[in-house]
């Protein structure tokens, strides 16, 4: 593995015809994608399309049945997902999944604690750095003055932006964004998607989970959308969103 | 009744230092042990043999003793840490099975149900310490120094990633933990520090048998720990106390016939606990939300 910035537009992660079946049901089926470095590429369809599935196959969290996922030319399919966060993969939970009972801080400070050790390599320099990044962050977000409070005790949409925050702290090349918006009222938003964008447009890859299609045509550089477990299409947003095909199916006008 | 108050003083810091070290793992990393007596017995039977047999000194039996616990809690964390937390559960409690029947059964090495007798006293630096002010002394700096140290650990980067499996597993993983690696120095770091425990014991008493290290001691400890408070720094030990105190205490209760105290402070304990759950699930230190 290089640390060579990659031009914006390479292939970042490319997913192989990777599947996952739960029983019966095949929740993910022959998927093959790219995701490009240096672009926000957005997955949509109806509910149960298997979207969320992708993003536990491609952190580990759940391994796949068939196929390969490869992170800069390297497979990493079926690795532990502490190994593959520590590639620079990192990721959001529909559910947030806070660390509830540490504070806002705490929620971010570990993240830049890489070692599992009784202490941190970098002394006394290094944990005062986390400590002015973590504030750094704290500002971006607007959590500043929710540093001391626990996660468990935020509103709504703070605890959407320590989920972001907690992101940002991973210094990851790649984020997997699970329905970041959902939820939040239109300023909320817009500082939301500002932050990504900036980040983005600081090198960051996003892969983001969104069901609303204003959204979607808002944020997104490419589109793929998947149904029952397939990809049906990936491309530019408008031409995506514009197959009337796919808006049927979108819209729950199948005839099932 | 001043011999009886050192008494239950020093038991009280030896037992604190067991609800420490238990409400370390079960408060802050989130994995619950029901096999804490047999660690706290490792300490104990090790630390008897080495004063028995090799040397005196606290400096020499207390690391090795800390040497064997942790080797041991190894042997439980490995393989039990890799599966899902009721499994943790389960292969401790087979452990604590296991720990007693070898604890009476292994002659050379514990006495057998009989015990070890003629354990000699704790030695510091030359000094035997069998005035019991003086034991209360060694308790009570032992029981600081736990303190102190699993303070400093949990507020740690250590801590924090405890806290962080504790509250969502998948997420401390998706930011990089190893969260197994983790768990496992917990447990074993708890372990060692439980055998420091055992050791005092074996060296205050003087003989030590399977009685003290049973899973109605283990249970003892995590009522300790869940009646003062999970994942509270003062809560195992008001915990300790409360559940040490509470014998005596009943004991000045003329009105109940002294041969049925033992069953009635069981139905004491299970009562609070039950109480507890509903009005306060964080335990007597915890905030009302069951904060941790």
């Amino acid at each position: 593995m290089t640390d060579a910035t990659q031009a914006a537009g390479d292939v970042l992660l490319a997913i192989r015809a990777l599947s996952k079946s739960f029983g019966g049901l095949k929740a993910v089926d022959a998927v093959s994608l790219d995701l490009r470095a240096g672009i926000i590429t957005t997955l949509v369809g109806p509910n149960g399309a298997g979207k969320t599935t992708l993003f536990n196959m491609i952190t580990g969290h759940i391994a796949p049945d068939a196929g390969d996922i490869l992170w800069r030319g390297q497979s990493i399919a079926g690795e532990a997902p502490w190994r593959i966060a520590r590639r620079g993969i990192a990721r959001s939970f529909q559910d947030l999944r806070l660390f509830a009972h540490m504070t806002v801080e705490e929620n971010v400070l570990t993240v830049m604690e890489p070692a599992s050790w009784l202490w941190q390599p970098g002394g006394g320099a290094a944990r005062r750095a986390r400590r002015a990044r973590t504030a750094a962050i704290l500002q971006a977000t607007g959590l500043a003055d929710k540093a001391g409070v626990r996660a468990i005790d935020l509103a709504y949409a703070e605890r959407k932006f320590l989920s972001l925050a907690r992101i940002m702290a991973s210094d990851a090349r790649i984020w997997l964004l699970d329905e970041p918006a959902s939820g939040l009222d239109r300023r909320s938003y817009d500082l939301f998607f500002g932050l990504l964008r900036r980040e983005v447009a600081n090198g960051v890859t996003v892969c983001i989970i969104e069901h609303n299609l204003d959204i979607v045509i808002g944020i997104s550089d490419r589109i793929a959308f998947l149904d029952r477990g397939r990809l049906l299409a990936d491309g530019n947003p408008r031409d995506v969103l514009a197959d009337p095909h796919l808006a049927a199916i979108y819209f729950g006008e199948r005839a099932a | 009744m001043f011999a009886y108050s050192l008494n239950l003083a020093t038991l009280i810091c030896i037992n604190a230092v067991l609800a420490i070290t238990l409400n370390f793992i079960i408060g802050y990393a989130g994995i619950f042990s029901v096999a804490h007596a047999i660690f706290f017995g490792v300490g104990a039977y090790t630390a008897a043999n080495v004063a028995l047999y090799v040397n005196g000194s606290m400096f020499v039996a207390v690391p090795i003793a800390m040497a064997a616990a942790a080797a041991l809690s190894l042997a439980l964390a490995l393989p039990a840490l890799r599966v899902r937390g009721e499994y943790f559960i389960a292969a401790s409690l087979g452990l604590q099975v296991i720990g007693v029947t070898v604890f009476s059964e292994w002659k050379s090495a514990t006495g057998g149900i009989g015990g070890l007798i003629g354990i000699p006293p704790a030695n510091l630096f030359g000094r035997d310490i069998v005035d019991p002010v003086e034991f209360l002394v060694l308790a009570a700096t032992c029981l600081a120094l736990t303190v102190l140290v699993i303070g400093v650990l949990v507020r740690s980067s250590f801590g924090r990633n405890l806290k962080a499996i504790r509250d969502s597993e998948s997420a401390a993983l998706a930011a990089g933990k190893n969260v197994a690696l983790i768990k496992t120095l917990s447990v074993v770091l708890s372990s060692s520090l439980a055998a420091v425990a055992g050791a005092l014991y074996a060296f205050y008493l003087s003989f030590i048998n399977v009685e003290s290290f049973t899973l109605d001691t283990s249970v003892l400890l995590t009522a300790m720990v869940i009646i003062g408070g999970t994942g509270t720094r003062l809560g195992p030990l008001v915990g300790a106390a409360l559940l040490m105190l509470l014998p005596g205490l009943l004991s000045y209760l003329w009105f109940l016939p002294p041969t049925e105290i033992g069953s009635i402070q069981q139905i004491i304990y299970g009562a609070a606990m039950v109480l507890l759950m509903i009005f306060r699930p964080g335990g007597i230190v915890g905030s009302r939300a069951g904060a941790r």
